[in-house]
């Protein structure tokens, strides 16, 4: 909301004007300063004039010759405009002058001829000179009451008061009765303990009473309906002064009531209706809930559907204005306007919130009826509103105002215990500071020992417990007079999930891998590209009823659509390499068995990459780091896998669980992807990778030297390399310290087919050195079981 | 051989030996000089036929000239093997600039870092880390964290929801929305944990954003939770502001100004200059006391406090980043510079 100081100055004696200072002060209360700005003049060298002659130019029909008293001089003044004869005071723009200096190109004025006559400057609208939109006709100062004849020759920023400083402070949706100057200026008034200098309106009035009659069919709906008719009304310019405050707060100034209803919105905080009181038939005013399907249409033109539930202010010939939100357009104010109905109603905030929200017509308006508005300011804000138009337009306001309230709303109370504040806020202030402070608020207090009844102000609905209270207390005390204690707790460890996690993305860092972070939002292009079968279970999903794009409608059942997405990306930028992996989680429709109400949710990791020598290997590669991280087995079963090339894909299993796949992406997904070449990926469940392990334990090492010797055996293409160091594994015996596989060799001698593969053992004992003799069977025992139970041939002889 | 004769053998054998300019000249050397026929072999097999009052000064002048010639050989040897292997170690000569061999390294993302660095800021204080759900109940999310069921933060413009996917009906507090803050994790924490409670929750956050240098609709948060017997305001003063040293450098100020959060009373701001300006930095407050009863603590016995924090915001500022896209279009050229 924007502030300009001298209006707050209408309410209290400020100490500073200093908007840094009341910045700081604002701050301390709560109310955030997002903006401090000036509201000045953008000209220069504009001073107030006097129009001593106008007459028709000589040798032209659309445009008058006029000499002008400056002060100092008479000059001419050529001029188009037509709204003012001699006598009239005006801005005057002298030769020398600038207009527009807050913009890129400012008007430098000059004397011109004009059809044959030399203008010295010229005469300024309200457009040209920042202050409005008017540009019919110059601005004419004595008729907006900004200048007399006494002025001739100032500058005319001096004259019309311009210089505000504006503070434009952001108020929390708590804070509704913050949304007004007087608000704020009461803030002011308690922070500096000094008195707030409310207004009391006061205005003449004619004999008879408002000839309206109001009911109200929902008291939920509108607590209180205040209208007051004000007759013999000129709609016409508002003064100046007045439309200067607009312009500061970044209001368009209108007309006189529209102004006048803006004006007191913003002093109050109270919004306010004008009706045109001729355009409602029937004398009567009837608030209730709209139906579904009625309809209204709106002061902007549009013809908007109602839904139930919105809040109607209604004559008997049907709803005349959407209340708290916009009025209608067959009771507008228009120029044509004689009497006005002046209205200053409460309105339910949450019936406000949804009808503002689903039309998307949020105002100033709606934003204070939606933080709700003190229904026991709707009589002052009536008053101040009428003494203003009646003031602005000339209208006669009737002999009194039409008052709906049924059920007013009266201050309650509150009980605060001392103890309610010190386990808050610790020692101090002490319960009697802090019922002090409370009082400046203007909260009332009756103090009994350690407790206190304490009565809220009707304006602060947002206060109804002691926790309320105590922040109330906190704020005007300073949150700057706390101690800083340092709270700890006695938990400070990682979880073995959590380490295994850390130690995970570290070795994968190591290993030259860079983490991403992709959205967790995928496409059905996505499930599409990578080529999954209809069955296959990343296709089970759940969509996001309100997505941003149709490409980001799905929550991820796989981390790969995002990270193939990345990689695209770095491929098109020119990365040669590119080694990216992801952990987070995925999104599954199955019940979370920790809690069922919410579907299960598991970490994923994931791993893409592209370039050079990258390929299967380089994934399985790191499959097997991770299980050397985590201290788990983890197994490869190759078979084809949907994504995957059919021929370099396999399962990962930990244990008996299948806990992902590892591979090469299928060409064709890679290409629809857009990308080529080979790229490799592995996606598994964190989960069963990094559950809590027991501490491992050191096992001994051996003094005595290895027994190294080499085996190869042909064995058929279809014996996977890992059964064969299985089979080894297994029947080396307690000896085997290490066992790897060095070589393979097709061709030669080893047939269709099949191939060579080639392992060395290492032997070692803990109390012996191991002699040829004790290797030999060994090795023999090995052969004799490669050939059992895989049909491979010893090249060779032990 | 008399002594005189025997120096003079010494003198040309030590000169022999010292202009050996390679081993095989030097082998040569020693062979003339040490070996079977030389002179000094020659002498010392002459020695028995001496006059025994003169054999024992000649073998002793015998024994210390092989000993001078022997090391002087072996000086020689380990002189001229040096300059040999010099010779093979200069033509063994690279280029250390040359960048080959380098290790691969990948990057830790900046929000998995920082995300890191602010838990062990806790931890070191003995706060717990715990994660929770992204797809959650609106339970969680906004009732028991005393949201106002007509907020409009619960409205479809701000909050992303779920379309059925099930048989199960979800509608009011059941239903399943992308948490938009990590806070839904204080009322599981509480549920499942007694008091007091000293809990840190790092995590991803969703709201219904479009993109711009500082809005995405995924972004991260940590949360903060401590819930005794006698928690006050300048404890949530306190440790917040020993996070900000912590995080920023031990000369981070910080201020605190009242603020409005549903599920906090008193709730604070917190802000800390760095760079030479205030920056707001943290949402924060005592819990209120709706939330205690909301998770079946009593908010007669318990008090405590809570935050929330951006990671993006947080990584932003101490990293001099100004577009939040650069964390999740994982450009590599950016990926790479995070350490």
């Amino acid at each position: 909301m924007k502030v300009p100081i001298g209006w707050l100055a209408d309410f209290i004696d400020l100490p500073t004007r200093d908007p840094y200072e009341l910045e700081r002060i604002l701050v301390s209360l709560g109310h955030e300063v997002e903006g401090i700005e000036e509201f000045g003049p953008s000209f220069e060298g504009v001073v107030v004039g006097r129009v001593e002659e106008a007459r028709p130019h000589p040798d032209a029909d659309r445009i008058r010759f006029c000499r002008v008293d400056d002060g100092t001089a008479t000059r001419d003044v050529v001029c188009g405009a037509w709204n003012f004869e001699a006598g009239a005071v005006i801005a005057y723009a002298r030769a020398g002058s600038r207009l527009g200096t807050d913009t890129d190109q400012p008007l430098e004025v000059g004397s011109r001829k004009i059809r044959g006559i030399v203008s010295h400057g010229m005469f300024a609208s309200a457009r040209e000179l920042g202050l409005g939109d008017d540009h019919d006709g110059i601005m004419v100062l004595n008729d907006l009451g900004a200048a007399t004849d006494d002025d001739l020759g100032r500058p005319l920023e001096e004259v019309i008061g311009l210089g505000d400083v504006v503070l434009d402070v952001s108020i929390t949706t708590n804070r509704g009765d913050c949304m007004g100057i007087r608000g704020l200026a009461r803030e002011l008034a308690a922070y500096w303990e000094i008195p707030l200098r409310d207004i009391s309106p006061s205005f003449p009035t004619g004999p008879e009473p408002s000839a309206f009659e109001v009911s109200i069919n929902d008291v939920e709906a509108c607590p209180r309906f205040v209208a007051h008719q004000v007759d013999d009304v000129r709609i016409g310019p508002s003064p100046l002064w007045m439309q200067l405050r607009l312009l500061a707060i970044g209001q368009r100034p209108i007309s006189n009531v529209v102004d006048v209803s803006n004006y007191v919105m913003w002093e109050l905080g109270h919004p306010i209706h004008t009706f045109d009181a001729e355009a409602i038939s029937g004398g009567k005013v009837i608030i209730r809930r709209a139906e579904e399907g009625e309809r209204l249409e709106t002061l902007d033109g549009v013809e908007r559907p109602l839904a139930a539930g919105d809040i109607l202010v209604t004559d008997p010939s049907g709803p005349i204005a959407l209340a708290g939100v916009m009025g209608g357009a067959s009771t507008e104010v228009s120029a044509k306007t004689t009497s006005v109905l002046v209205e200053a109603a409460n309105w339910h905030p949450p019936s406000i919130l949804s009808t503002s929200w689903r039309l998307g017509l949020r105002s100033e308006a709606s934003a204070r009826f939606e933080r709700g508005v003190d229904p026991n300011l709707s009589a002052l804000a009536t008053a101040r509103t009428v003494e203003l138009v009646a003031m602005t337009s000339g209208g006669m306001p009737r002999s009194g105002a039409v008052d709906c309230y049924p059920i007013p709303r009266r201050p309650w109370t509150v009980d605060l215990t001392a103890r309610d504040v010190s386990r808050l806020l610790g020692p101090a202030p002490s319960f009697g500071d802090a019922l002090a402070l409370l009082e400046r608020l203007g909260f009332g207090s009756d103090r009994d020992g350690r407790s206190a009844r304490v009565t809220v102000p009707t304006h602060r609905s947002d206060v109804t417990r002691p926790a309320d209270l105590v922040e109330e207390i906190a704020r005007l005390h300073g949150y700057d007079r706390f101690p800083d204690l340092v709270r700890h707790g006695s938990r400070g460890g990682l979880t073995p999930e959590q380490l295994a996690v850390r130690r995970l993305r570290e070795a994968l860092v190591g290993a030259g891998l860079t983490e991403a972070q992709t959205l967790s939002f995928i496409g059905q292009d996505d499930l599409d590209a990578l080529g999954l079968p209809l069955e296959d279970p990343r296709r089970v999903t759940i969509r996001v009823k309100n997505p941003l794009r149709e490409e980001e409608a799905i929550l991820r059942t796989t981390l790969l659509p995002g990270l193939m997405g990345a990689m695209s990306r770095n491929v098109a930028r020119g990365m040669k390499s590119v080694r990216l992996f992801e952990t987070g989680r995925v999104f599954t429709a199955r019940d979370d068995p920790e809690d069922p109400r919410i579907p299960f949710q598991p970490v994923h990791l994931a791993m893409v990459l592209s370039g050079s020598g990258e390929d299967a290997f380089a994934a399985t590669g790191l499959v097997d780091l991770m299980a050397r991280v985590t201290d788990r087995k983890l197994e490869l079963r190759q078979e084809s896998l949907p994504g995957l090339h059919p021929g370099r894909g396999a399962v990962v299993t930990c244990g008996t669980t299948e806990i992902g796949m590892v591979g090469e992406l299928h060409p064709a997904a890679v290409r629809k992807f857009g990308l080529e070449g080979r790229i490799a990926v592995a996606e598994m469940d964190l989960g069963p990778l990094v559950s809590g392990n027991p501490p491992w334990m050191l096992e001994d090492v051996s003094a005595y030297p290895p027994m190294v010797f080499d085996l190869a055996f042909v064995l058929a293409d279809t014996v996977p390399a890992g059964r064969l160091l299985e089979v080894v594994e297994e029947s080396a015996g307690p000896y085997l310290e290490s066992l790897e596989l060095f070589d393979e060799f097709r061709g030669g001698s080893i047939p269709d087919a099949h191939r060579s593969l080639a392992v060395r053992i290492t032997l070692r004992a803990m109390d012996h050195t191991i002699s040829d003799g004790e290797a030999a069977p060994i090795g023999r025992g090995i052969a004799a079981a490669v050939a059992d139970r895989l049909g491979g041939v010893l090249r060779g002889s032990i | 051989m008399d002594l005189e004769r025997l120096a003079g053998v010494i003198r040309d054998a030590r000169a022999r030996i010292e202009a050996a300019s390679d081993l095989d000249e030097l082998s040569a050397a020693e062979s003339e000089t040490l070996g079977r026929r030389s002179e000094i072999a020659v002498a010392r097999s002459g020695i028995g036929r001496l006059a025994p009052d003169r054999r024992r000064d000649v073998g002793r002048a015998i024994n210390e000239a092989v000993g001078t010639l022997t090391a002087a050989v072996e000086d020689r040897r380990s002189a001229l093997q040096a300059e040999a292997e010099n010779v093979l170690l200069e033509q063994d000569r690279i280029d250390l600039t040359l960048p080959y061999g380098r290790p691969a390294r990948g990057t830790h993302h900046l929000l998995t870092r920082t995300m890191e660095d602010v838990c062990d800021v806790f931890r070191a204080i003995g706060y717990e880390v715990a994660e929770g759900p992204e797809l959650e109940l609106a339970w969680y999310n906004f009732d028991a964290l005393n949201t106002p069921p007509t907020h409009p933060s619960r409205f479809e413009s701000d909050t992303m929801y779920v379309e059925p996917f099930d048989d199960r009906e979800r509608s009011g507090p059941d239903e399943l929305l992308l948490r938009t803050q990590t806070s839904p994790m204080q009322a599981r924490f509480m549920e499942k944990n007694p008091p007091p409670v000293y809990v840190v929750v790092p995590g991803r956050v969703f709201r219904t954003d479009t993109w711009d240098a500082t809005h995405s609709p995924v972004f991260h948060q940590i949360e903060g939770l401590a819930v005794d017997s006698d928690i006050t305001f300048g404890d949530l003063k306190g440790t917040l502001a020993y996070f900000a040293r912590e995080f920023f450098g031990v000369s981070a100020r910080t201020r605190f100004v009242p603020h409005f959060f549903p599920f906090t009373e008193p709730s604070a701001e917190m802000l800390v200059w760095f760079n030479d300006e205030w920056l707001e930095m943290l949402g924060c407050g005592m819990v209120d006391p709706n939330v205690f009863e909301a998770v079946g603590y009593d908010p007669a016995e318990v008090t405590g406090f809570a935050f929330g924090m951006g990671v993006e915001r947080l990584a932003m500022v101490r990293h001099g980043i100004t577009d939040i896209r650069h964390f999740y279009d994982s450009d590599l050229r950016v990926l790479g510079q995070f350490r």
